[in-house]
């Protein structure tokens, strides 16, 4: 009696048990951190339609800063007290390296199994790259980016001009408009300047347009010889002939697209999200008057451009995985990315998408954005790139700014990025 | 008994309890959970900061373990002009802004001690920017300061004079970021010495009238020696706030220039929660820590023989 009473109890308690993870698995919630500047009402349309066809998934969206290093700031609190707050979280391209030696990703080759290789190979060459550490799937990507030239259309036809091929031509060009517009709030080319991750391309882009690196072949540091002077060269005559504006060590990424949106720009240096800003804002003094070509590049170098965009990971301290890596694949298809590059002008992450007759509807410049897409470089990989960017962005401003000269500037970065790439 | 003739020195202190263990237990349990919520919230993380202090502890870098390293931490911020930097601009804000504070917000105290009829706009006045998070006001002042956008260049093309850019230049920039603490901070300063002003008896300035005195050695003689007390307590408040100077700056600057800007809290946030270096970060904190102990040491110590003389 009192067995059978109590395998009764055991047997009810099980089926509440039973009873409880299926009403839960029915109404999992999944969080998803992404920042602001990637278009969180994009990612929230997108969710729609998963939740719609998977009725058991509710998904929600929080929105961190507006820059890369805020957002980061705020995970690495959250992440290093190993909160599970979050299941779903969009990286920088930059962060994978840090985030597999943290162990703060859920590595996703269990879960992919075998259709692992067959996936991973359906992506850009550079996000594959960018994903895989030592071997493991870190991340997938969610979208990708790089930095193109964007410039007025109908000024450069005023003045009847081509696109600039070259930073000369650039500077040139900049300087004749900037004359015979007469605008004194006309700046002829912006870029990242501010102490923030995109003054790190600011600095990168001309150094590997001549031929050079931050790093040689075994991860050491290798930045001497003319290129790594280059980027100052350029900016300090961009700053004599008046085409930097004068308040560039206050610039960062969305201002540059603000000012551009309102008509005080001539050329800026910037991704791609911009475009869809400058064609679809209400406030844009720009619209169709813009064009999009690859970055200008030495007369004697290569073109060349810094690569951006946006990965999924999966929190390691997720307590739905399995539901957070469904979600994390799906907005990691080609669906999605087709409906990003139309709804955002994010750039997708697969091939075949650039040639899509909707999106080239939406976006014309994707034609000639994936050949860029695919030549643009890649930011030094270490696990310590917060050091590296702070210290190559701190020193960039401090050139822009005035306080340090080319050759101040260039022995602070040695001195301190040579024992991180020992 | 008219208790308003008496002096905090009049009033006996009450008679101690010998041996009265009941009611000794009694306050010790009334104390415990405040003894408890401390131990928890400000000696356990003192203490785990310390020791994090002593070994290396790099979350980018997991691999490496977290051994001990001694006091290696604390050689290397000797060694870290970074650190220097940090320091020296430290010292600058509270050179610059403790003062800074005092005198502005003695004259706003002044000012609301006035019997003006309507008191309301003084006193809000005064605790807006008090009320205001730190960081609001760093982005408020950093937008006044904008050299292209700002308030500031806007009023300075105005006037005809050409425009500086505050911000990309480390003095400018200083001296921007100065004004903002300023702005930001003398309003507790005056609360502080409002409270103070309002503890003074009227009859002393009656008296001082009668006497011929001027207003301006009423002030000095009668204010600011009655004062004193609320203004060491303000001071002290003050100078450890700008010991930890943080929000303004990081808002306005982000340490720029370079690192032209940027405070020794600053750089520990930075090694922290950016470089995940918290070995260092928390050696960088400890010094801090001592730093801030030092000044309200002497503060006291000044205190303690002003009350003796």
């Amino acid at each position: 009696m009192s067995i059978t009473r109590r395998t009764a109890l055991a047997v009810a308690a099980a089926a509440a048990i039973v009873a409880g993870s299926a009403s839960a698995q029915a109404q999992t919630t999944l969080k998803i951190f992404t920042g602001g500047q990637q278009r969180p009402d994009v990612m929230r349309q997108i969710l729609d339609v998963y939740m719609q066809r998977n009725p058991g998934i509710r998904a929600e969206v929080e929105v961190g800063g507006a820059t890369s290093e805020q957002q980061q700031q705020y995970l690495n609190t959250v992440l290093a007290s190993r909160d599970s707050a979050l299941d779903i979280i969009l990286i920088d391209v930059i962060r994978p390296a840090q985030w597999a030696a943290a162990q703060w990703a859920e590595p996703l080759d269990p879960y992919l199994g075998a259709e692992k290789d067959a996936m991973m190979a359906r992506y850009l060459p550079a996000y594959r790259e960018a994903n895989v550490v030592g071997g493991r799937v870190i991340a997938l990507p969610y979208f990708a980016d790089s930095q193109f030239l964007y410039y007025r259309k109908d000024l450069l036809q005023k003045y009847g001009f081509q696109p600039p091929r070259t930073w000369d031509e650039l500077i040139t060009q900049a300087q004749r408009i900037k004359q015979g517009e007469g605008n004194a709030n006309l700046q002829g080319f912006s870029t990242a300047g501010a102490p923030i991750e995109g003054t790190v391309c600011t600095y990168l882009v001309p150094v590997w347009g001549s031929g050079g690196n931050l790093t040689n072949a075994q991860g050491r540091l290798a930045l001497d010889g003319a290129a790594a002077k280059r980027p100052f060269e350029l900016f300090a005559r961009m700053k004599d002939t008046g085409v930097l504006p004068n308040n560039i060590a206050e610039i960062v990424t969305d201002r540059i697209r603000l000012d551009f949106q309102a008509g005080n720009v001539i050329f800026a240096q910037q991704w791609g999200y911009a475009w869809n800003r400058f064609q679809a804002d209400a406030d844009s003094q720009v619209k169709d008057k813009v064009g999009v070509v690859p970055l200008p590049s030495f007369a004697d170098g290569q073109p060349s451009t810094c690569i951006g965009g946006w990965q999924l990971a999966v929190s390691a301290f997720s307590r739905n995985k399995q539901a957070a890596v469904n979600l994390v694949r799906f907005l990691s298809s080609p669906e999605v990315s087709k409906m990003q590059a139309i709804l955002a002008s994010h750039l997708p992450v697969f091939p075949d998408v650039y040639t899509d007759a909707d999106v080239l509807k939406a976006n014309p410049w994707f034609a000639e954005a994936q050949p860029v897409v695919r030549a643009a470089r890649t930011r030094p990989v270490s696990p310590r790139y917060t050091e590296v960017s702070d210290i190559i962005r701190s020193n960039m401003n401090a050139f822009l700014a005035g306080t340090r000269n080319a050759d101040q500037a260039l022995a602070d970065m040695t001195t301190r990025l040579t024992p991180i790439f020992r | 008994m008219s208790s308003d003739t008496l002096t905090r020195k009049d009033v006996p202190t009450a008679p101690r309890v010998r041996g009265d263990i009941s009611e000794r237990t009694l306050a010790l349990l009334l104390l415990a959970p405040a003894i408890l919520l401390l131990l928890l919230v400000v000696v356990y993380p003192v203490v785990q900061l310390l020791i994090s202090s002593v070994h290396f502890i790099h979350l980018a870098q997991p691999w490496m373990g977290t051994p001990f390293v001694g006091l290696d931490n604390y050689v290397r911020a000797f060694e870290d002009p970074r650190f220097w930097n940090a320091t020296t601009n430290t010292l600058m804000y509270i050179v610059v802004t403790v003062p800074g504070a005092l005198v502005v917000g003695m004259g706003l105290a002044l000012l609301a001690n006035q019997p003006f009829r309507v008191k309301w706009p003084t006193r809000l006045g005064l605790l807006l920017p008090w009320a205001l998070p730190l960081v609001f006001a760093g982005l408020i002042f950093r937008w006044f300061f904008d050299s292209r956008q700002g308030v500031v260049n806007d009023v300075i093309r105005r006037l005809g004079f050409e425009a500086p850019q505050w911000l990309s230049s480390p003095d400018l920039a200083f001296v921007a970021i100065c004004i903002a603490i300023v702005w930001k901070t003398s309003s507790f300063m005056a609360l502080v010495l409002l409270a103070g002003m309002q503890t003074i008896p009227r009859s002393l300035y009656e008296a001082a009238e009668v006497d011929g005195a001027t207003t301006w050695q009423q002030f000095w003689r009668i204010t600011v020696p009655m004062l004193r007390p609320a203004i060491v307590v303000a001071l002290i408040f003050r100078t450890i706030t700008a010991i930890q100077t943080f929000d303004i700056p990081y808002a306005m600057t982000g340490g720029g220039p370079g690192d032209a800007t940027e405070t020794l809290a600053m750089y520990i946030h930075k090694t922290t929660l950016d470089f995940l270096d918290f070995g260092y970060g928390s050696a960088l904190a400890a010094i801090m820590f001592l730093i801030s102990m030092a000044v309200t040491a002497v503060y006291l110590r000044h205190t303690r023989r002003e009350s003796e003389s």
